[in-house]
């Protein structure tokens, strides 16, 4: 009875592992596929108008930075509105004085909510919003100047609805888990979200997204209780039937920071898995047409919970195999869920590798060794942050925990050089 | 306007698609076809020749034992080759039980090796259209592979080389994946691990399928992730075997047990070598001169094309896969198995055919009619050489039949011998399963081999051979006089009751005379 438990266990962390593993490398497929999910050349023209909204909270010492780097984009049309909360003077402080710069491009909003959040403070400021297409950037943000023209491009292109461009971790060097952390957002920007645009079912990510401001006003804006509006906003319009384009250029990728704690990436990590579990309560989902579509969006939305529930349930299985008495053949199924967890190891590496000739960084040999050692603690915060946060949502703990910003990616070459 | 521009791109996606399916057809049916013939050239008088041999009986025995859950051995298994070659053949076994049951087991249980050999005939063909030969090429090498009276010969034998050989063809085939798919780089490496764990010198060719993926993924930007992908197939499915071991804790060498390291270093290191193959009476020499004996052609020709072959940049892969196992052959002082060259005939036919490939480019017959000429002659001349040879060496394959003493001697011991309900009999692995099909008591079916050299089978025989009722005496338990005492004894203190065969290959079944002193 154990070993029929333990072999059927076995197989469901494999299905689960190797489907997971099979559409993190969605991009790597063919050489074809890696083309495919890259921005076309853009054509110059600059025929769309951008609102670019930029919410910021406790955040006066980066707003001034990415605002100011927004403003070097080569795009022609696009308007600034930074977002602030009536309670934070000091970054209303900052946004004010950059907003007198340029008075015509920057417009402050303040956010009256007693609650904030996230997409409350999105919502404020969608009706002052007059570019064609709505984009959203965190304050720490750094953002490429020739983004906007290719974004400009892709929606002319490809009549897309939505368009969302590649994010990307890049502080790899300043802790053991910042280097999982940067990983993650590769595989999950340069692959996972394109087999997402492509099966038509697509939680959004939480900045350099693009939407066309009608679209985003026929689906009432954000969800202003959800803790993943982002997620939520991408499960609605792809319910809806919304043209969603990724593209992943290394070139004008945005750049952000790690949580500078493991405390912080727990808070953060809690937040987004209670935010996908409050999309999946929620059932928009269950509008989508297809068969295929429901169940990959069940899968996605649940898909962290399973995800941190085989990191620890499979080193289990296999210790539970090599210590307890059973019999050879069942003990070597519960290491068939190795398999693809070992090979998303192996990948990971060569990621590792493609990420530092992307970004043109040094990896060293001891990033390698910090990888391979990091994995299984990695996969244990991941795990507390996914029952931390059915823990919080069955106890009704609802509010949004904030993660704080230093700066770390600002000038990633000086602190790896350092390193 | 749109219609307009629209049009024309419709109407040649019509005419495109049926055509690759077509072309897709006419691969399918000409190497179907050509595999067929050559299927049907295999098993006419499969059962008859060549004469059964010790190894395929073991094999058999093996894979009898995985499949009515004995074990991986039906003796201890002592991590001699890796099992899962035998555990295929356990997988097929359903298909000689169907078409030829009540045959002598080894010769019956060929009928399962077919299915194998068809799967290699079809993905030397693959594998030579996936090298962008032409059709013609490919259909030559499947022949030249499926015909040469060598093949012929070892193809037809249950050996473990002929599974490695299809796994590792298969690796190949999947290493030069048209759409250089991740998928199929993994996969291959997966194959490459399989064919390894079916026989472990297999591995020897590995090198090439990393040679075939180096030359499919250059210029591509995924060319990292492929090799992420077929070290990730190749490590992971292959660590299974060690884990094995290791779960039954035999992975390290200790007293009183079997171990995976123990059986690998006697495998590297005491194991006595067969000599060079270039000094006369060595075992390699013997060897390699029985091969030749059965076809020159092959073995000769595939040489030289495969040391022209590494040149060529399409044909290095197989060729690669061709020069080690050579290499590795002639190395002087090595053990080399009987059947070593089962592993290296595909990669021989295939530089063959791709160098007459390269050959007819390079003279460009449609130059001038003289070069028509030369090209005919040249191929009169290589048929006139190849083909009187094959006739000879195929129709003894077709027409022998060097069985008979040992099906005649399994029919005797099913149906004739004497109070056999409590026998104890010493076999040769030939006879071995005919002798537990047959309803003899499994342990007292005993292997002769194991008489002086297994611990736990002396055991069951308190009085030595003493407790022996009857011995198979064949030429496989001759083979080697005086060493084994026990195996001498039987034959010195018994008579025989029954005999079969020419005076060269006797098998005779003898009762024990227990009472002599």
């Amino acid at each position: 009875m154990a070993a029929a438990i333990l072999i059927l266990v076995s197989l469901v962390l494999a299905a689960f592992a190797g489907a997971t593993l099979w559409w993190t490398m969605h991009a790597w497929r063919t050489p074809e596929t890696l083309a495919s999910t890259r921005f076309a050349a853009p054509d110059g023209d600059h025929r769309l108008t951008f609102s670019l909204l930029v919410p910021a909270r406790h955040e006066q010492a980066v707003l001034e930075h990415t605002v100011t780097r927004l403003l070097e984009s080569s795009h022609e049309g696009c308007e600034i509105i930074v977002i602030v909360g009536h309670d934070d003077p000091e970054t209303a402080e900052v946004a004010h004085r950059v907003a007198r710069t340029e008075p015509g491009r920057i417009l402050v909003v303040t956010d009256t909510n007693e609650q904030k959040n996230k997409p409350r403070a999105l919502n404020t400021a969608l009706p002052y919003c007059r570019g064609d297409v709505v984009g959203v950037f965190d304050a720490e943000d750094q953002v490429h100047p020739l983004l906007l023209e290719h974004v400009d491009h892709a929606f002319r292109s490809t009549g897309a609805d939505v368009v969302q461009g590649g994010v990307q971790l890049i502080n790899f060097q300043s802790s053991w888990y910042s280097l999982h952390n940067c990983l993650e957002y590769f595989f999950w920007f340069r692959s996972r979200l394109h087999l997402h645009a492509s099966k038509g079912f697509i939680p959004l990510g939480g900045n350099t997204v693009f939407v066309r401001t009608d679209v985003l006003r026929t689906a009432n804006g954000w969800d202003g209780t959800c803790l993943a509006e982002d997620c939520d906003l991408g499960v609605r319009l792809s319910s809806r039937g919304a043209k969603v384009v990724v593209a992943y250029d290394s070139s004008i990728v945005t750049k952000e920071e790690t949580p500078h704690s493991v405390l912080g990436l727990l808070k953060q990590r809690t937040r987004w898995n209670q935010g996908f579990l409050q999309v999946y309560r929620k059932g928009e989902w269950r509008r989508l047409p297809g068969l295929g579509q429901r169940m990959l969006a069940r899968y996605t939305l649940t898909g962290p919970f399973l995800q941190a529930f085989s990191g620890i349930a499979i080193p289990l299985g296999v210790a539970l195999a090599l210590w307890a008495s059973v019999p050879v053949g069942v003990a070597m199924i519960t290491f068939v869920p190795v398999i693809p967890m070992a090979a998303n190891l192996v990948f990971q590496t060569v990621g590792l590798r493609d990420f530092g000739l992307q970004y043109d960084l040094r990896i060293r040999w001891h990033h390698y060794a910090r990888l391979i050692i990091g994995a299984f603690p990695y996969a244990l915060v991941l795990a507390v942050a996914a029952l931390r946060a059915v823990w919080r949502e069955y106890t009704g703990k609802r509010n949004w925990e904030l993660t704080a910003h230093t700066g770390a990616h600002l000038n990633p070459a000086v602190e790896a050089s350092a390193a | 306007m749109t219609t307009t521009m629209d049009a024309p791109i419709e109407v040649t996606r019509l005419i495109a698609v049926p055509e690759r399916v077509r072309r897709k057809r006419t691969d399918l049916y000409l190497a179907g076809g050509l595999t067929a013939v050559v299927l049907f050239v295999l098993s006419w008088n499969i059962t008859g020749f060549p004469s059964a041999s010790d190894d395929e009986g073991t094999y058999l025995a093996q894979s009898w034992a995985v499949q009515h859950g004995v074990g991986l051995a039906h003796y201890t298994y002592w991590y001699d080759h890796p099992p899962l070659a035998w555990i295929q053949l356990a997988g097929l076994s359903w298909v000689p039980a169907l078409l030829a049951p009540g045959t002598l087991a080894v010769a019956g249980g060929r009928i399962a090796m077919l299915p194998v050999v068809a799967t290699s005939l079809l993905l030397v063909y693959a594998i030579c259209r996936r090298l962008g030969l032409a059709r013609w090429t490919a259909a030559l090498a499947l022949l030249v592979y499926g015909l040469s009276p060598l093949s012929l010969t070892m193809d037809r034998q249950i050996y473990l080389d002929s599974f490695a050989v299809a796994w590792m063809l298969g690796a190949l085939a999947l290493a030069l994946s048209p759409r250089k798919h991740l998928w199929h780089y993994a996969a291959a490496g997966a194959a490459t691990a399989l064919a390894v764990l079916s026989k472990e010198t297999m591995l020897i060719a590995a090198p090439a399928v990393l040679v075939a993926m180096w030359q499919n993924a250059s210029k591509t930007s995924t060319r990292p992730w492929a090799f992420g992908g077929y070290l990730s197939g190749l490590v992971l499915v292959g660590v299974f075997y060690p884990l094995y071991a290791l779960l039954r804790g035999e992975l390290f060498p200790g007293v009183g047990h079997v171990s995976l390291i123990g059986a690998w270093q006697f495998q590297l290191m005491s194991r006595s070598g067969s000599g060079s193959v270039f000094s006369a009476g060595s075992g390699s020499y013997q060897l390699v001169h029985s091969w030749l004996y059965y076809d020159t052609v092959i073995l000769l020709a595939g040489l030289v094309a495969t040391g022209v072959a590494l040149a060529v940049r399409r044909l290095r892969a197989p060729a690669v896969a061709a020069a080690l196992l050579t290499l590795v052959a002639l190395r002087p002082g090595g053990y080399m198995p009987a059947m070593y060259v089962v592993q290296v005939l595909p990669f021989f036919a295939i530089a063959i055919a791709g160098m007459t490939e390269e050959a007819v480019r390079r003279l460009n017959p449609r130059r001038h009619w003289w070069r028509w000429s030369v090209l005919g002659v040249v191929v009169a001349l290589a048929l006139a050489l190849v083909l009187p040879r094959w006739y000879v060496g195929d129709r003894r394959a077709l027409v022998t039949d060097d069985n008979a003493a040992y099906a005649a001697a399994a029919t005797y011991l099913r149906h004739d011998l004497p109070d056999r309900a409590g026998a104890t009999i010493v076999v040769d692995d030939v006879l071995w399963l005919d002798c537990v099909n047959a309803g003899y008591q499994r342990d007292r079916v005993i292997w002769f081999y194991k008489l002086d050299l297994d611990p736990a089978v002396a055991a069951r025989l308190p009085a030595g051979w003493r407790d022996v009722d009857y011995i198979v005496s064949t030429p496989a338990l001759r083979q080697d006089p005086g060493t084994l005492p026990t195996v001498s004894a039987l034959l010195r203190n018994s008579t025989a009751i029954a005999s079969y065969g020419p005076e060269s290959g006797r098998i005779e079944i003898r009762r024990v005379d227990k009472e002599k002193p």
